[in-house]
């Protein structure tokens, strides 16, 4: 039920083909554009000479200030080369931030999967980030006074991706939780609205549901939170007038307790917004298609007010006596 | 702002076959059956369904589709049912798109419907859910940051036009949006072929899919409405037609599915019918097997092919072996269309009739066509000489086929939307906000050279 896989189904497909293709003896020449969310646009392409050997690059919104936040090449490097098939070139794609070469003679299902999770694994770098830091601070001697926490709080880095215009993602270790905020910012009046009752569903729901309660703990506000005012755009904000709203998970140990949930909790929040979107948009399209029921419902009343001209003429003609209802009916005697 | 960056999405939502992808690209990304499977009971389930379609390997919906029917063919076109008065839960969210929507209707909770009939959208509400589904899930897409490219099929109402703007602007929120006509891109798409040498707008496309087969006239990028002619026989009725020789012959298997895969595996146009019979009586090795195997592969049924070879696509040219009511032949048809345009741009229409669409596949269809046409015009010009005493210059008739046939619709849109200029003929939410939905009813026309 409107799923949004973590990764990116038409580059497995792609790739899946190409694989399939060169193995029937007869690879493809490939030269494409594949594009996902958040401005992130992928190219496919191998030359004429090397059909086996693909290129995979990217370029995305987010990168610039990813990279910003630490060694993220070799983190790539080492999450992908682990994996049978996938090498890192020594330059990249001109225009692209950065590429694999995907040998199809050796790629097998796990992965063409990691492949097309490039862009998640390339968000997920500042997580993993704070995870580390995380550890770090955890394992120092918890604070006991409110100038130790402070001290903590204050010197812990805030990693910020910058994956769209107006929009930025910021992540907060300390040493009890990670703190992941998410700024939102809408265009549209309607989406404005939706929007809101979706966030404080978020709150709300998590309170009402006892099924939930393990989930991380949401809050939603319209200044910025504690942990950003810190940072040297939010040390005074004052515009309150602005359309801005911030959205604050708080993940507990239990949510990155090992690399299978760190993986979903960096899964779930990198494609947070795009459900969100997709799921304001699913609402209006029901409001919509509740708009056109009534519609069809009322045009149907005022066809049967309709006065039939043909038929009028007709009984004239035949002399009928014709006496209408009020609704518009008939009465033939 | 970064969108400009970002490649436009041309969408073709065809009767049969929906074809995805960006623009820039040299194929559609996605080509899946138009079609939803949406859930039937109201009563809460389990959501077993959704799990185990993914965990099944996504591989039953990759590679592209050929085909819009359905694995079993019984339940297809289901009545819709509108009621969603008594919706109060989330049955709206619980469908699926494309071949995954063929794949839920064989179990028992979901119903499965085309929202696209004859090239025209029917039912908005499910295209309102099928155009969602494709741009976030097979996409990957965030409408506002995209243009949008989508196609109409000719003679497409303007309220038709404005109901799709409403759904992209007030639904997505698409950055853009332009809607072109078919057949303008089908033209464009036969650039590409080298026997094209001036890139103009001007020619007859003969445009045969999944539900009907229309041949348009185009001067210098317009229609010619009043000129249009379609024809009730296209994709669909040459399967039923080979699955109604098939069951006549009573083969092992006579699905439509597999009427289906004869038609686009063995079928072509041959140059006259009585030979062939000749030649197949003569040359037994002209029969062909088709194998089928159950999906576990276990079980094999073997269907012999025979005349319907050639006979199926023949029906375009003698619509007689078929059809009771419908009789002139296509070559007789786009002579009829030409000769219903204006007289000064008809040569340029002879001269390039281009094919487009999927049953336009079958081998040697175009060259039939040419000879056809070129016999009807040669005998009137012939006429024409005989009672006016004048020499005539003669006509032209070029048919002309080329790689990107069977989505010319779809390339043609890649083509035109990745012109840089493609952005300024778009119109914009912005636009859309001040002047409403009429806005859509008027987009003004590439000048590409
Ligand atoms: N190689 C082939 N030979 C013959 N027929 C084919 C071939 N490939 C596809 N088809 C048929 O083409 C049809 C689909 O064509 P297409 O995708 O152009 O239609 P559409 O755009 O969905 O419909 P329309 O344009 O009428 O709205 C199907 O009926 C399919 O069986
Ligand atoms: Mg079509």
């Amino acid at each position: 039920m409107l799923h949004l896989q973590p990764h990116n189904l038409l580059i497995q497909k792609t790739l899946t083909e190409a694989i399939e293709a060169v193995n029937n003896g007869t690879p493809l020449t490939l030269d494409r554009i594949v594009s996902d969310f958040d401005y992130t646009t992928f190219h496919i392409s191998n030359s004429d000479e090397e059909k086996s050997t693909l290129l995979l690059s990217v370029k995305t919104k987010a990168w610039a200030s990813v990279v910003n936040c630490g060694d993220l090449l070799s983190y790539l490097q080492s999450s992908f080369t682990k994996f049978n098939g996938i090498e890192i070139p020594s330059n990249f794609e001109n225009g692209y931030n950065y590429t694999l070469a995907l040998d199809l003679k050796q790629l097998d299902q796990e992965s063409v999967v990691q492949a097309s999770l490039l862009k998640t694994m390339i968000m997920s770098f500042p997580f993993n980030l704070s995870f580390e830091e995380f550890n770090k601070l955890s394992s120092q001697p918890a604070p006991t006074t409110e100038y130790e926490l402070n001290n903590i709080n204050n010197n812990a880095p805030v990693f910020k991706i910058e994956y769209r215009d107006d929009e930025n993602i910021f992540i907060k270790p300390s040493f009890d939780r990670i703190t992941v905020i998410f700024e939102t910012i809408f265009q549209d009046e309607t989406d404005k609205i939706l929007g809101k009752v979706f966030l404080q569903e978020f709150v709300d729901a998590r309170k009402r549901n006892r099924g939930i309660q393990s989930a991380p703990q949401v809050l939603f506000s319209h200044e910025p939170p504690l942990e950003l005012r810190n940072l040297s755009e939010y040390s005074n904000y004052t515009d309150i007038s602005s359309s801005k709203r911030f959205i604050t998970f708080v993940l507990f140990p239990r949510h990155f307790a090992n690399d299978e949930l760190k993986f979903k909790s960096v899964v779930q929040l990198t494609l947070f917004r795009s459900y969100f979107h997709y799921h304001i948009k699913c609402s209006k399209a029901y409001l919509h298609s509740r708009m056109r029921y009534r519609v069809d419902t009322f045009v149907k009343v005022l066809n049967r007010a309709k006065v039939d001209e043909e038929e009028d003429s007709k009984d004239a003609d035949s002399e009928q006596h014709v006496r209408r209802t009020i609704t518009g009916r008939k009465v033939v005697y | 702002m970064s969108y400009l960056n970002n490649p436009a999405i041309v969408m073709d939502n065809g009767t049969g076959l929906t074809k995805l992808g960006f623009a820039g690209n040299d194929s559609p990304s996605w080509i899946f059956p138009t079609a939803i499977a949406t859930s039937q009971n109201h009563t809460k389930k389990t959501s077993s369904m959704s799990s185990t379609s993914n965990t099944t390997s996504s591989n039953q919906y990759f590679g592209n589709s050929t085909s819009a029917t359905s694995f079993n063919s019984l339940n297809a076109s289901m009545p819709l049912s509108n009621n969603l008065a008594g919706k109060r839960g989330t049955e709206d969210l619980d469908f699926y798109i494309g071949n995954e929507a063929l794949a839920a209707a064989q179990g028992p909770s979901y119903s499965l419907s085309y929202p696209i009939r004859h090239g025209q959208i029917e039912n908005w509400d499910h295209m309102e859910r099928f155009w969602e589904n494709s741009i976030f899930k097979y996409l990957r897409t965030e409408p506002e940051d995209h243009f949008f490219l989508l196609t109409e099929p000719p003679l497409n109402p303007p309220e038709n036009r404005e109901q799709v703007a409403e759904i992209f602007f007030e639904s997505f929120n698409c950055a853009g949006l332009y809607i072109a006509v078919q057949a303008v891109l089908a033209l464009a798409a036969s650039w590409t072929s080298s026997k094209v040498t001036d890139r103009s707008l001007t020619g007859t496309v003969i445009d045969s899919g999944d539900g009907v087969t229309h041949v348009i006239p185009v001067a210098e990028g317009y229609v010619i409405g009043s000129a249009i002619k379609n024809i009730p026989i296209a994709g669909r009725d040459i399967t039923l037609f080979i699955q109604s020789l098939l069951r006549e012959r009573g083969e092992t298997d006579t699905s439509l599915r597999t009427a289906e895969r004869i038609k686009q595996e063995y079928c072509y146009v041959c140059p006259d019918i009585v030979k062939e019979f000749n030649k197949f009586d003569r040359n037994p090795d002209k029969f062909a097997q088709f194998i089928v195997e159950n999906q576990e592969k276990t079980q094999k049924k073997i269907v012999d092919v025979g005349y319907e070879r050639f006979l199926a696509p023949e029906i375009f040219f003698n619509p007689e072996i078929a059809s009771s009511d419908f009789l002139t032949p296509l070559p007789t048809i786009v002579d009829h269309t030409i000769q219903a345009c204006p007289i000064d741009v008809r040569k340029g229409l002879y001269n390039n009739i281009v094919l487009s669409g999927g049953s336009t596949m079958f081998k040697d269809f175009g060259r039939r066509l040419q000879r056809d046409i070129k016999s009807i015009v040669n005998n009137r010009i012939a006429q024409s000489e005989l009672l006016s005493g004048t020499k005539s210059t003669g006509v032209d008739v070029n048919v002309i086929t080329h790689r990107k046939q069977r989505n010319a619709v779809w390339f043609g849109g890649s083509l035109l939307a990745q012109t840089a200029e493609f952005k300024s003929y778009c119109h914009t939410k912005k636009d859309y906000e001040e002047y409403g939905p009429e806005i859509v009813r008027n987009f003004s026309l590439f000048n590409m050279v």
